[in-house]
């Protein structure tokens, strides 16, 4: 059992239980809309055209940089289209995607499969495995895999993050029940590629099937599995830390630079696939819940599959529906269910729409403040953020804010803190790019003006000495003009004086 | 009696010196209500407020000579905040010197310019880059939207782009939020 | 996703039904007073909120029903003496409301306790009327003609037990010749105590204003009676006497205008029980919870400021 706790967070009953979660294969798509926005790393470039054929585990868009994170197509067809699709994001606003339309054969493509065990291999070829196979961290977080195990070389600790600390979402439960054996050959092989000599599985105690399915599959004395309390936000990766080392990462820095590398369990299952099977990130597992569907279950389902067809797979009522990627506390709500699964989709909510409490003013109840898991003072952070004044909320450590919405969940008043946070942090990015602006404008305002007050000197100063020039060819002219007057009177003197001679 | 008299001109001698030193010890060297002013201003650099540039504004705005209502870049909110930092009452904008109109860049259409170099010699932040006979074209990064450019130019071929917010610049609003 | 818990509004109402054994209490004692007292007030409430929050452009309904007028309104007539005249009761709780509450942007936005501000406007403004307290108990009739003053009735009226003790006190005489037992005042503060109880086990108000409170005023009580203790009350008179415990449970405990951090807290609670010790021993007003709890509002943005808890991962 972990030793040590940290302050706040909440105990939230499970809304949408069930007896035994287990993983359902979704059918292949008929269509797959890959996204190319990573949530690290901006824009993946497409390398293929429309009209091409591709076939499933093809790399069809990187990432631009040193180390280019892969966009592998999930399934083989043709490239019918390369255009903006609206992304699950609150703004709405759409980003490229490439979108294939299946040819139903899923045909994969010939992958360069690693001959050497993985021991065999050194860290930086196994973590170059990772990169190529494109995995990014699947419990939500999206940073790119390779670059986190770079950063954590010489780590001493493994964290394996297997809380699944959000209500509702039991994906990687179901993972660990049914495939345990790959996810401690994961671990294995992670370990090998950060160097750490010790691996942690830390699982919460309200998943005794899981915890029992490790155990029963690990044999490697390095690797141990701690139950720890459940608590929601136990499962954020400085707050875990905390839980099972007693460390407190202080904001801004990252567990790495204390030796420490976390790493989700789903991302684990991934590594195995990608290392020891030679397979690229082309699906994930899914859990689709809610009051609106009859039977909440996971799916494997195809990257690019849309959010509607493994709905549909869960039988949900007629009922209007509010949908929501991610979980209940921390996901992001979705005006319809058209948009595709993506690296990061761990969880899709599709409710019954509810009428929104009315929102209260704040009676400074201090409710908030004593949930914070940050152990923050999210009152003032409300009513500096309310009245814009971006400066004194990030006096009060506003980026320490990990928007868990522990907040909102007790605030007796229904005011959507955590929103309010979001939306701090999005106005101090836009005045920061707006403020970098307006700097690099005055900047080249201010060089014209130089620049136009230089030439205007530099071409005052160059009249000034042509002027001089002028007159002084113009003395010389006149000097060689008096010279030539002169010879020609003295000529005309002597001329003169000979004929005055001869008479 | 004398002595109230005695007692409160001492305590006013001891608070005025008290004060005077004050005054010279702590006393904030140059002028930065100036540079306040001009950090608050949008640097479009236009001259909509018919002062020649975004500092000269602010200039005059810090000696009193003009109105924190005559710029159309910085919007409403700008002159809000002019009113807030300079502590007089806020004024709507005036509409004598422009409307605001929504982020913007402009762009050459490259099939109609010739090439004369005027739209070069009007842009105040030299975000054109181009020469006599040769193609002209807008460094968008640079572009702050003022427009000097649109009206030299002898073909018509300078149009603009609105600027939608980007998933780095986007900002929830905070009305929806506060209805709950 | 939310929390089961209490709203706003039930928060309120749970804090009004926890008020009923103390007024209850009143009522054995001093008879219907309390009560006439109580309606006036809320009515009184009800309507000049109504008028505000219209005057303000904002919805009237929501504003009304979310009880915190209501329970200002309570707090202040529960406060006042009980045969006090129905204008002063009135009169209060608009202060209150309008100067204590409307006037900083309605609920959540106000530093002062509304119903403390209320007390000590008609304190100062009128001090005969707001000393004058029942001796016997009061039936219906009685209480509705002193409060609306329809007869003069002499001789049922006089100071509080705790105005007594003091004036007695500095007239001269011992402290230990004199019967401070006051059965009335005792089970009044024990209904109180008994409602606060209730409010902490339900999680409403946390521990430490109404325990830092209490400290307060032992600690202080306790140094008075070390060092000056013949002219001033013994100490667990000033628990039982007065109101020490609506004010520890009910008055400092409102969140609008009390410190937000824990610690905060602590100091708010325990500063506010030494200023009613001290007012009482040495101030000119024989109860002193009104205004020490105002004064501390006046701290409370200071108290918060230097009472920050440390964010995690910060040294």
């Amino acid at each position: 059992m972990a030793n040590y706790t940290f302050k706040g967070g909440i105990h939230i009953p499970n809304p949408y239980p069930v007896e035994r979660p287990e993983i359902k294969q979704a059918p292949l798509p008929e269509q797959a809309v890959l996204l190319l926005q990573q949530r690290v790393g901006g824009e993946a470039k497409p390398c293929v055209e429309i009209g091409e054929r591709v076939l499933t585990g093809q790399i069809i868009a990187q990432t631009t940089g040193s180390l280019p994170t892969n966009v592998h197509a999930s399934i083989s067809g043709v490239i019918s289209a390369i255009e903006k699709r609206p992304i699950p994001h609150p703004s709405g606003i759409d980003a490229m995607c490439i979108v294939i339309d299946s040819d139903g054969k899923d045909e994969w493509a010939n992958i360069k499969r690693c001959d050497k065990d993985f021991l065999n291999c050194s860290a930086e070829e196994v973590t170059q495995q990772i990169r190529e196979a494109g995995i990014v961290g699947m419990g939500g977080a999206g940073f790119p895999t390779h670059a986190k195990i770079t950063n954590a070389e010489g780590a001493h600790t493994l964290i394996v993050n297997a809380t699944e600390c959000e209500p509702g979402i039991m994906c990687d439960d179901s993972l660990m029940q049914e495939y345990p054996r790959e996810i401690v050959r994961g671990i294995e092989v992670l370990m090998h590629a950060c160097g750490a000599k010790k691996a942690i599985i830390a699982i919460e105690d309200d998943k005794p099937e899981a915890l029992n399915s490790l155990l029963m599959y690990n044999f490697n004395d390095r690797i141990s599995v701690e139950q720890i309390p459940t608590k929601y936000t136990s499962g954020a990766e400085k707050l875990l830390i905390k839980t099972l080392l007693g460390v407190e990462i202080p904001p801004g820095a990252y567990a790495s630079e204390h030796g420490i590398l976390c790493q989700n369990v789903g991302t684990v299952k991934a590594i195995y696939d990608a290392v020891i099977d030679s397979k690229p990130l082309i699906s994930r597992v899914v859990t689709v819940t809610g009051s609106a569907v009859k039977s909440p279950r996971n799916y494997e389902a195809r990257l690019g599959t849309s959010f509607a067809t493994v709905v549909k797979y869960s039988e949900p009522n007629d009922q209007e529906h509010h949908i929501r990627m991610g979980g209940m506390m921390m996901g992001v709500d979705i005006p319809n269910p058209d948009y595709s699964i993506c690296k990061i989709t761990n969880c899709i909510f599709v409710n019954n729409k509810e009428s929104k409490p009315v929102v209260k003013e704040c009676i400074r109840c201090s409710s908030c403040a004593t949930v914070c898991p940050a152990n923050l003072l999210p009152q003032q952070l409300y009513w500096h953020a309310k009245s814009e004044n971006i400066k004194k909320a990030l006096d009060y450590h506003l980026m320490d804010c990990i928007e868990c919405g522990c907040c909102n969940y007790v605030c007796p008043s229904n005011i959507p803190l955590a929103e309010y946070f979001t939306f701090a942090k999005a106005l101090d990015r836009k005045l920061k790019f707006e403020e970098q602006k307006t700097d690099q404008s005055r900047e080249r305002f201010e060089f014209r003006e130089y620049r136009l007050e230089r030439n205007k000197k530099e071409r005052a100063e160059m009249m000034a000495a042509k002027k001089k020039a002028l007159k002084e060819k113009m003395a010389k002219d006149k000097e060689k003009n008096q010279e030539q007057e002169d010879k020609i009177a003295q000529a005309m003197a002597r001329v003169k004086k000979s004929k005055e001679d001869n008479a | 009696m004398i002595e109230s008299v005695v007692i409160f001109s001492a305590l006013t001698l001891i608070l005025g010196l008290i004060l005077g030193y004050a005054a010279i010890r702590f006393k904030v060297e140059g002028n930065p209500l100036v540079d306040q002013i001009d950090s608050i201003l949008p640097q479009t650099q236009c001259g909509q407020c018919d002062y020649p540039g975004c500092r000269p504004y602010a200039e005059a705005l810090a000696k009193g000579e003009a109105q924190i209502n005559q710029c159309p870049p910085g919007g409403q909110e700008g002159a809000d905040a002019l009113a807030e930092l300079l502590d007089v009452e806020t004024l709507e904008l005036n509409a004598e010197h422009g409307e605001t109109k929504p982020d913007h860049v402009v762009y050459v259409d490259e099939k109609l310019c010739i090439g004369c170099t005027l739209c070069i010699q009007a842009c105040p932040v030299d975000a054109f880059v181009g020469s006599s006979k040769v193609m002209t074209t807008v460094i968008a990064k640079e572009c702050t939207g003022c427009d000097l450019c649109i009206p030299v130019c002898p073909v018509d071929c300078i149009y603009t782009n609105e600027l939608k917010p980007t998933l780095g610049t986007y900002v929830p609003d905070l009305k929806e939020l506060a209805r709950g | 996703m939310h929390s089961t818990g209490l709203n706003t509004n039930q928060i309120m109402r749970q804090v009004i039904y926890a008020l009923i054994l103390g007024v209850g209490a009143s009522y054995v004692f001093f008879g219907w007073g309390v009560l006439l007292q109580i309606v006036l007030g809320v009515l009184s409430a009800l309507v000049v909120e109504s008028v505000f929050v219209a005057l303000r452009g904002r919805n009237v309904m929501d504003s009304i029903t979310d009880g915190s007028a209501v329970l200002t309104a309570i707090l202040l007539a529960i406060s006042i003496p009980t045969i006090a005249p129905w204008w002063i009761v009135v009169v209060g709780v608009a202060f209150a409301i309008v100067f204590g509450k409307q006037l900083y942007g309605g609920l959540g936005n106000n530093p002062f306790n509304p119903a403390m501000l209320g007390y000590a406007f008609l304190l100062i403004s009128y001090p005969l009327q707001m000393t004058t307290w029942p001796v016997d108990f009061l039936s219906f009739s009685q209480a509705v003609d002193e409060v609306f003053n329809l007869l003069n009735f002499d001789g049922i009226s006089g100071a509080t037990r705790l105005d007594d003790v003091k004036t007695s006190l500095s007239l001269g005489s011992d402290i230990a010749t004199l019967q401070v037992r006051s059965i009335s005042q005792a089970w009044i503060n024990i209904g109180f105590l008994a409602g606060g109880v209730y409010l902490l086990a339900r999680k409403i108000i946390f521990w430490h204003i109404p325990v830092a409170v209490l400290s307060g005023i032992l600690v202080m009580a306790l140094l008075i009676s070390m060092f000056d203790s013949q002219q001033h009350l013994p100490v667990q008179n000033h628990l039982i006497l007065g109101g020490t415990m609506l004010g520890a449970f009910f008055i400092a405990t409102d969140p609008v205008s009390a410190s937000t951090t824990p610690k905060g807290r602590l100091i708010y609670g325990f500063l506010i029980g030494v200023l009613i010790v001290i007012i009482r021993a040495y101030g000119g007003y024989p109860d002193g919870v009104a205004f020490a709890v105002l004064l501390m509002n006046m701290t409370v943005p200071l108290i918060d400021y230097y009472t920050q808890p440390k964010a995690f991962g910060r040294s």
